[in-house]
């Protein structure tokens, strides 16, 4: 084994160097979550009352369980924390882990890096070794760091220790997972895929395991259940975490058997000669062809989506009058259960759309890529003027989004009317139809990004991010109305009240009508490939 | 200084990218039905140029026409009667290079069926292959049967021999100069001075954004040197290598260069001294090239 891990070790410096600045934003992002929480925690909600309010709140809109998880205490700063961080933490360590091992495995192969470093004394596995002992201390690190940090901000050491250190054992067990599908695929892009499709199945099973209160072997047959189960404030269990070590392991001892076998550069499922001739004529079919895959990666990932959350729905009103806080809010008849599975069924789409959204931008951030890889180029040095080849994109990054809205959507009001919890199939249709021009104008923002301001293009999840941040987390902070309503997805209306009031829309509509006259104008005015 | 039958015209060209003045205030014309070869090392700015003329970056200053249009404004008119070959081929991954040959031809208006078929047989072209299964020189074999199979009366080729074989070299010249045969006017980058050699019929050499030299073959030819390398019976004196520059004396071992026309006047000098070996070198393109540069950048650097 020695010989065979030689140059491990400078490789792994080098990859420090260059990729560890790569991490900053991850271990920034993970630490300001708990963080944030127990900071804000106390100045927002100061009265017990406010803590029970909160408490109802969040209990009585199950929606948010499917993100977050189950609660615990919410009346106290770290029951707080451990709810709202736990799970989205180790998702964003996790995204920051499996990066790190492609961009240091599988991209340097992409790139021919790799071959530069493999004809050099280094042995076969090395590269691979340095990729996942870089995702693996990274990970450490973050969970470090967040946890002191969000202990000197004010939680109590132990809880906010063990919540940061699941963060660093879901982005570990990731790490095992990106080592393994980066032998599977053959590039990059795919192995990045995969990596991050199962993190969003364990992910999305948890949260629907625990909100519909699923028996739990279902909890313990997936890993990130384990993290949940360590349960931060509550219980403080350690022990799980022991079982994240031992799956890493495990699934590294995987991907280099899996390593040991494959030939260099290619991936396990090899390269079939394609057509000699091209079906491909135009820019519109060429950008479905670049996204082809991912576009029905997504749209399975919506139809998946719908039933987990259809069928989440059929069970809302079980959920909610099992809540002892609901139940005093409709004896004392401020609501009635219809009104709140309507709600419930608005909060819902926009989480669908929220979602939905991504590969819209992903398809705005794709022509960039393809600009800088310089296959922009050639097509805009034929006889297409570029609003043309732009319009090509844009349609599309509208389109994904919008049938992946209609399919889950369609799903959900199907499953929902079935289960007579006052939501007819129409009027779910009609409020998934209505969530649309909200997703739009987020994707209009990468579309503006990308046309005029390419350069910064990380902003292009600007929108994404804001309606996440303010969509879901905005309430929980009690933040006043004018902020909220930045998200566009504040202003969709309720479609099933009985004045529907679409002047909402109507002002989200006219934001996506200026980004895109911003990224038409910018994308026609500027110098390629810059 | 241009004529109505200039197929590119550009005077004082000028674009920067951020402090990095890329083109400092370029001259070029390119006459119908030539091959105009359009030298210099890499980073003199032939790439910018050249986007500038596809319209692909947008200049600072100066004026350039393309086909008597604007090569910002008119991008589609123009772009229907030019073909282009990058320098760098980037393929798309997933896409065979059949697939993307089809895609860029019909994009540019239709190919020729014939000639794409016959390209690809003289090419030695597989294209059933996948983008990233190629090697460097098949990607530049794609670009460049994808652009000759189109009828174009303009072929804008970036250093397209990079990576090829010398076996493909030799068709590549031979489909170039069937090209020009049919009326196509080519303008050829390249840092390869054999290639321009042999198939351009101007040259324009550029450095740090402009062009320091532009002429026919014959007229650059004219401002070389030529090249004596010799060994002596014994070494000679100071009067002897007077007329040379460039002069390295080893010994009896003697190296110098000479203008052209007074080669008669070099031999006599030197034929006192004795011949063991002689080697009297034409001159080249090569050495019009160093000298060109060897100079100016001393010029800079003083």
């Amino acid at each position: 084994m020695s010989t065979a891990l030689v140059g491990t070790a400078p490789l792994l410096r080098t990859n420090v160097r260059y990729d560890g600045r790569l991490y900053a934003p991850w271990i920034v992002l993970a630490t300001a979550l708990p963080a944030s929480s127990v900071i804000v925690y106390p100045w927002v909600f100061s009265t017990e009352q406010d803590r029970l309010g909160l408490s109802a709140a969040i209990n009585s809109n199950p929606a948010l369980g499917l993100i977050f998880g189950p609660a615990g205490d919410l009346t106290t700063v770290d029951g707080f924390n451990a709810w709202r961080s736990l799970a989205l933490g180790g998702f964003l360590a996790a995204l920051g882990a499996i990066f790190a091992v492609t961009r240091a495995t599988r991209a340097q192969e992409d790139s021919g890096q790799a071959e530069l470093l493999a004809s050099g004394v280094l042995g076969r596995p090395s590269r691979l070794m340095a990729g996942v002992a870089l995702a693996l201390i990274g990970s450490l690190i973050l969970g470090l760091v967040a946890g002191v940090v969000t202990s000197l901000c004010g939680g109590a050491w132990d809880a906010s220790m063990l919540l940061c250190l699941t963060f660093t054992g879901t982005a570990w067990m990731l790490t095992g997972v990106a080592a393994v599908t980066a032998q599977i695929a053959s590039d990059s892009r795919t192995a990045n895929s995969l990596a991050v499709g199962a993190l969003g199945v364990m992910f999305l099973l948890r949260g629907f395991c625990y909100s519909i209160q699923a028996p739990s072997w279902t909890i313990w047959i997936n890993p990130l259940g384990w993290m949940q189960e360590t349960k931060p404030a509550g219980t403080n269990t350690w022990w799980p975490l022991l079982l994240a070590v031992a799956l890493t392991a495990v699934l590294v001892v995987v991907a280099f058997r899996l390593q040991s076998t494959r030939d260099f550069g290619q991936g396990s499922i090899a390269q079939r000669p394609g057509p000699a001739r091209g079906k491909v004529r135009g820019t519109d079919r060429l950008a479905l062809r670049l996204n082809r895959g991912p576009a029905i990666t997504w749209l399975i990932a919506f139809v998946a989506l719908g039933f987990v959350f259809g069928y989440f729905a059929t069970s809302v009103t079980d959920i909610l009058s099992s809540n002892s806080s609901v139940q005093q809010v409709l004896a004392s008849g401020a609501t009635t259960p219809e009104a709140l599975a309507g709600a419930f069924v608005v909060t819902i789409l926009s989480l669908v759309g929220i979602l939905a959204s991504i590969p819209g931008v992903q398809v705005m951030l794709k022509v960039r890529t393809e600009e800088m890889e310089d296959r922009v180029e050639p097509v805009i040095a034929t006889a297409t003027s570029r609003p043309r080849f732009y319009a090509s994109n844009v349609l599309l990054a509208f389109a994904i989004p919008t049938v992946a809205v209609l399919i889950a959507g369609a799903l959900i009001a199907a499953l929902a009317s079935s289960a007579n919890i006052g939501v007819s199939f129409g009027q779910g249709l009609i409020q998934a139809t209505a969530t649309a021009p909200a997703v739009w104008t987020v994707v209009a923002i990468s579309v503006a990004v990308i046309g005029a301001r390419p350069a910064v293009s990380l902003a292009a999840w600007f929108g994404v991010l804001l309606s996440f941040v303010l969509t879901l987390l905005g309430p929980t902070f009690g933040l006043p109305e004018w902020i909220l309503g930045i998200s566009p997805f504040w202003h969709i209306p309720n479609t099933s009240a009985t004045t529907v009031d679409l002047t909402g829309l109507l002002w989200v509509s006219l934001f996506t009508v200026a980004f895109l006259a911003i990224g038409f104008a910018g994308f026609r005015r500027r110098d390629l490939a810059r | 200084m241009s004529t109505p039958d200039d197929v590119i015209e550009v005077q004082g060209l000028t674009k920067s990218f951020g402090r990095f003045q890329a083109l400092n205030g370029l001259d070029l014309s390119v006459t119908r039905g030539e091959v105009h070869g359009f030298l210099g090392p890499n980073g003199a700015g032939k790439s910018t140029t050249i986007r500038v003329l596809l319209g692909l970056l947008k200049a600072d200053g100066g004026s350039a026409r393309v086909l008597d249009g604007d090569p910002w404004r008119d991008v589609v008119e123009l772009h229907r009667r030019l073909a282009y070959v990058p320098g760098d081929v980037s393929l798309w991954p997933g896409m065979t290079g059949g697939e993307a040959i089809d895609l860029l031809g019909t994009l540019r208006g239709g190919l020729d069926e014939g000639r794409r078929t016959e390209l690809l047989e003289r090419f030695e072209l597989d294209p059933t292959k996948r983008g990233r299964q190629y090697s460097k020189g098949n990607r530049q074999k794609v670009a460049i049967v994808a652009a000759l199979a189109s009828d174009v009366e303009l072929l804008i080729l970036d250093e397209p021999t990079s990576g090829l074989d010398p076996l493909m070299e030799n068709v590549f010249q031979e489909v170039v100069g069937e090209a020009t045969a049919r009326g196509t006017t080519v303008l050829l980058s390249s840092h390869i001075l054999a290639e321009l050699e042999s198939l351009a019929d101007r040259l324009s050499i550029i450095r740090d954004g402009r062009i320091v030299q532009s002429g026919t073959l014959v007229e650059l030819r004219g401002k070389t040197r030529t090249t004596i390398h010799a060994v002596l019976d014994r070494a000679p004196d100071q009067a002897a290598v007077a007329l040379f520059s460039d002069v390295h004396l080893d010994g009896s071992k003697f190296a110098g260069t000479v203008d052209s026309n007074r080669i008669r006047e070099a031999m006599d000098s030197l034929s006192p001294f004795g011949f063991v070996s002689l080697t009297v070198a034409p001159p080249s393109l090569e050495s019009l090239f160093l000298k060109l540069y060897g100079d100016e950048q001393g010029g800079t650097a003083a």
